[in-house]
Parts: structure tokens; C-alpha cells; sequence
């Protein structure tokens, strides 16, 4: 059977294909203690992280920006 | 640039990041997909579920993935121990459905068929002749293509950071300009693509359709 860590990777991919990034986020960070030496997982965390990051950063400008209109 | 248009930016780069990483492993992705469907199928067998339905649609949508030589040793064997988990649950015997006797029979084809290596490429040519005196010799042909193609790959490469920008530029110059060394080159890199695990079926198409193009625009330049 597999891991729970392996079942969160599975689901993060396809929740990336999909452009579901947040759910993404989520299982990717379900996964990580499982794959903490792998590189190509860390490199999709990161940069589903970041991207995760900057969109909310960006919907709080936007939400900023509408207010003081 | 406003701190909108910047993080807008960064945003579009890395979800074209994120869309080239998942593009490159999108067999991979199907693959793991299928296995953890089937980790879900066993967990459902081991706590009482009946498999049937579950396993027989599985096995439908995965032979061609596993005909195909998509799996891994690893992954095969993965699954031939997940199979196993289902086929103890299925409990066979003499009072057994239909549907239960050729889902264990399958799943022990799964277990002991070898599986495919991948497609097998077969080169054939006819008997070997001299060449005809006053054409230039096949070697030499080639040896000026394969400089040209080195020339072109130089070129499309320089401005590129993937192979797969180099190959969707090839492909167009072979598909919109019609050129020869583009289509060789085209072929070249899904070729190399392919045997380092990338999914090249959708440039396969292209390479086709170029091709047709090419053979069509000879014709016509024939009449």
C-alpha cells in the first residue's frame, strides 16, 4: 500500500494540472516530510508556495485598491 | 512598474513554470494517478468492499499505460503487490460470479506477464547497390544535412532555455516555411525527447501533420 505522503504527492500533481493551486498547496505540504531530500518535489513546494503567496498578496492589493477608489 | 504589475508578473512566470514542470511529467502524472486509484481499490477490498466494478474499470483504462511500457519495474511492482492485495480479498472458488473470475484472471495475466519494454523500432532497407555514378553518394548527403540541421539547432536553440521551445520552433518552421531541415530536426528531438521520458505524443502529431504538408507541397511542385 502506499504512504500517505505518496497519496498527497499523487493528488498534488493532478490538483497542479488542474491550476488548483491551493489544493495543491495542501497536500504538497501533507507530503513534505516525506520527500525532504527530494529536489523535484522541493522544487514544486517552493514554487507553489511563492505562487500561493503572491496571489494573496495580490488579492489584498486589488481589495485595497478598489477601497480607496 | 506598479507593485500590482510586478506581483501580476511574477504570478504569470510561475504558473507557466508550474504548467511546463507538470506538462513535462504529464505520463508520469496519469502513472502515479492510476497507482494511487489502485491503492484506493485495495484499501476498499481489505476493509470489506466489493472490487469488481472498481478494478475491471482500472484495468480499462490502464492496459494501453501498461502495453505501452509506461511503468516502471518499480511501479510494476507496486502494482502487482496492490493486485495482490485485491486478488486475497476476492476470494475465488466454485460458486464464484463471472465478473469475479475474469477480474482474478487478470489480475494474474497483470502479475506474471512481463511487461513491454516499449515500442520496438525496426529499421529495414533493401539490398545494398552501388551508387549511381554522377549523383552525389548518400553519405555525403547526409553528412551536408547533418550540418545544416546542426546550423538550424544552433540557431532556434540560442534564444531558448527548454528543448521543447527548440521542437514547437522547429515544428512551426517545418509546418509554416516548409522546411526540410526543420521537419529532420523535428524528428530528432521528439525522438531524443522520447527515449528520455518525456510525453511526445502531441509533437508526434505536429511531426505528421508537417510532413503531410511537406509531401503534399512536392506534389504540387511536381505538376
Amino acid at each position: 500500500m502506499l504512504n500517505s505522503s505518496e497519496k498527497a504527492y499523487c493528488k498534488a500533481l493532478e490538483a497542479l494540472e488542474r491550476k488548483q493551486f491551493r489544493e495543491a498547496m495542501r497536500y504538497l505540504d501533507a507530503a513534505a516530510p516525506f520527500f525532504l531530500t527530494n529536489q523535484e518535489f522541493g522544487l514544486l513546494h517552493q514554487t507553489t508556495r511563492l505562487l500561493c503567496l503572491v496571489k494573496t498578496e495580490l488579492a489584498a492589493l486589488e481589495v485595497e485598491t478598489t477601497r480607496t477608489k | 512598474m506598479s507593485r500590482i504589475e510586478t506581483l501580476k508578473r511574477l504570478e504569470q512566470t510561475l504558473e507557466s513554470f508550474l504548467e511546463r514542470a507538470v506538462f513535462v511529467k504529464a505520463e508520469r502524472i496519469r502513472v502515479l494517478g492510476g497507482i494511487n486509484r489502485l491503492d484506493d481499490i485495495a484499501r476498499k477490498a481489505v476493509d470489506g468492499g466489493d472490487p469488481t466494478d472498481s478494478i475491471g474499470q482500472w484495468f480499462a483504462e490502464h492496459n494501453r499505460l501498461r502495453d505501452t511500457g509506461a511503468f516502471t519495474p518499480a511501479e510494476q511492482h507496486r502494482i502487482s503487490d496492490l493486485l495482490g492485495e485485491i486478488r486475497r480479498e476476492l476470494r475465488v472458488n466454485e460458486q464464484s460470479s463471472p465478473a469475479i473470475n475474469k477480474i482474478a484472471s487478470e489480475i494474474e495475466r497483470w502479475r506474471q506477464t512481463p511487461t513491454s519494454t516499449g515500442v520496438k523500432l525496426v529499421l529495414k532497407r533493401g539490398p545494398e547497390v552501388a551508387e549511381p555514378t554522377g549523383e552525389e553518394p548518400t553519405i555525403a548527403k547526409f553528412h551536408s544535412t547533418l550540418d545544416k540541421i546542426s546550423a538550424l539547432f544552433a540557431d532556434k536553440s540560442a534564444t531558448k532555455k527548454h528543448l521543447l521551445s527548440v521542437l514547437d520552433d522547429s515544428l512551426k518552421s517545418a509546418t509554416l516555411q516548409k522546411s526540410p531541415d526543420a521537419l529532420i530536426l523535428s524528428g530528432l528531438l521528439v525522438y531524443y525527447l522520447k527515449l528520455n521520458g518525456y510525453k511526445v505524443d502531441p509533437f508526434v502529431k505536429r511531426l505528421k501533420e508537417a510532413e503531410q504538408i511537406q509531401k503534399q507541397d512536392g506534389v504540387r511542385h511536381a505538376e
